[in-house]
């Protein structure tokens, strides 16, 4: 098991601060969805390096960010890089593709 | 090095990637995107093995996102850390081997102004400190003085970070490291010194705590390279492994070294910073008319 980042969206969709997506050292990892204003994780892409936390703790002070074991992340947080929509909330459970690795995380 | 290098044939859509066809529908080719606009597009950067928490990735990601015209850009890199993330980008990337990254780079671009004259096409390097001011030197100080047109990035880690740790000449005096136990006895260069003597016309040392700096000092490198002549950008990327910094304090680290030495400079020549002006509508660098003065 590792850790992966959880952002909070009820305390990230009050604000509109994009810092953590621009801090992340990972592309195409932090997302933003524009229609409920929250940024979101991928979760297969996170190293888990925990610079997100730092910024979100320390620069913007909102605390939205905590580390989570990927087990133990709720089934709908489970986003991946090729669950992105840039547009629409687009959960996994909408998507039309098959995703077969995505049943892989969490276990 | 146009749009159609990523687009998808009409009948084949289902069988291409999902990352393709994202980056193929939500790209920034032939958009205009920044840094603020980021985790809404797809970025031309993609999954690549660097180390997590690495403060040279979060310096390519913003790079590659600042270029202001990705589709027409080619990277050169080299041996070292940063090449394992720049070639993994949508963007073609050219592998100089040690030492004549720049020579590259000039035969690129000059083969570039002379197929594609009306065009702008941009030649960005991008390489460690080992490959350009330990190995490289001298091809890169050449290519400064021949003012050849394009931008050279150096990723300063302070460290031969990939092979396990030894001096380089931009580590500081005194530090220790793994392969350098003794501490190093040479004072770091003073690159940003060598790139205005050498013939820079832009040169710019940054540290990337501040994601749109960063994104303004590669726009600007860039642009003033299409037509006025070498820009150099030296950027701190810590090396968290050699350096033992934990992940989570990367960014102080960057904060505390920019404090102590690598305070944000930026020296522009006036051709440049006309050229910005006239030609791009940098309205900082618009000539301010003095008031009272007579015209002729």
């Amino acid at each position: 098991m590792y850790l992966v980042a959880n952002i909070d969206s009820e305390i990230c969709g009050k604000t509109k601060c994009t810092l953590c997506t621009q801090y992340c050292p990972e592309a195409n990892t932090i997302q933003y969805d524009k229609i409920r204003n929250t940024a979101f994780v991928s979760v297969d892409r996170c190293k888990g390096c925990m610079q997100c936390v730092w910024v979100c703790d320390t620069l913007a002070k909102h605390h939205a960010i905590k580390m989570v074991m990927i087990d133990q992340l709720p089934k709908e947080q489970l986003r991946t890089a090729l669950d992105m929509h840039y547009e629409s909330s687009n959960l996994l459970k909408d998507s039309k593709i098959n995703l077969p690795h995505a049943e892989l995380v969490g276990k | 090095m146009s749009l159609d290098y990523v687009k998808v044939s009409p009948g084949f859509e289902k069988y291409i990637a999902k990352e393709y066809r994202d980056f193929v529908e939500h790209g920034p080719f032939g958009k205009k995107v920044s840094v603020s606009q980021v985790g809404t597009f797809k970025e031309a950067l993609e999954e690549h093995p660097m180390c997590a928490g690495c403060a040279m990735t979060l310096f390519i990601r913003l790079a590659i996102i600042a270029f202001p015209n990705p589709e027409d850009t080619i990277t050169v890199g080299t041996a070292g850390c940063g090449r394992l993330a720049i070639s993994q980008a949508m963007i073609p990337f050219v592998y100089g081997n040690y030492g004549d990254t720049n020579a590259v780079a000039s035969g690129l671009k000059r083969g570039l102004m002379t197929r594609f004259p009306d065009k702008y096409k941009d030649v960005v390097v991008m390489a460690g400190d080992g490959g350009l001011a330990d190995i490289g030197f001298s091809m890169m100080m050449h290519s400064w003085f021949r003012r050849e047109k394009f931008t050279t990035i150096m990723l300063d880690n302070e460290v031969y970070g990939n092979t396990g740790g030894q001096e380089s000449g931009m580590t500081t005096r005194g530090a220790v490291l793994k392969m350098a136990p003794l501490g190093k006895k040479f004072d770091k260069i003073d690159m940003p010194q060598l790139a205005k003597t050498a013939g820079c016309v832009y040169v710019a040392t940054v540290v990337p705590n501040n994601p749109r700096r960063v994104e303004s000092v590669i726009k600007k490198a860039v642009l003033i390279a299409r037509e006025v002549g070498p820009t150099y950008i030296q950027a701190y990327t810590s090396c968290n492994i050699e350096y033992a910094i934990p992940t989570d304090k990367v960014m102080e680290d960057a904060n505390n070294v920019e404090k102590d030495r690598y305070q944000f400079q930026e020296y522009i020549t006036d051709e440049a910073k006309q050229y910005l002006a006239d030609k791009w509508g940098y309205s900082e660098y618009k000539k301010k008319e003095i008031p009272g003065e007579v015209k002729a």
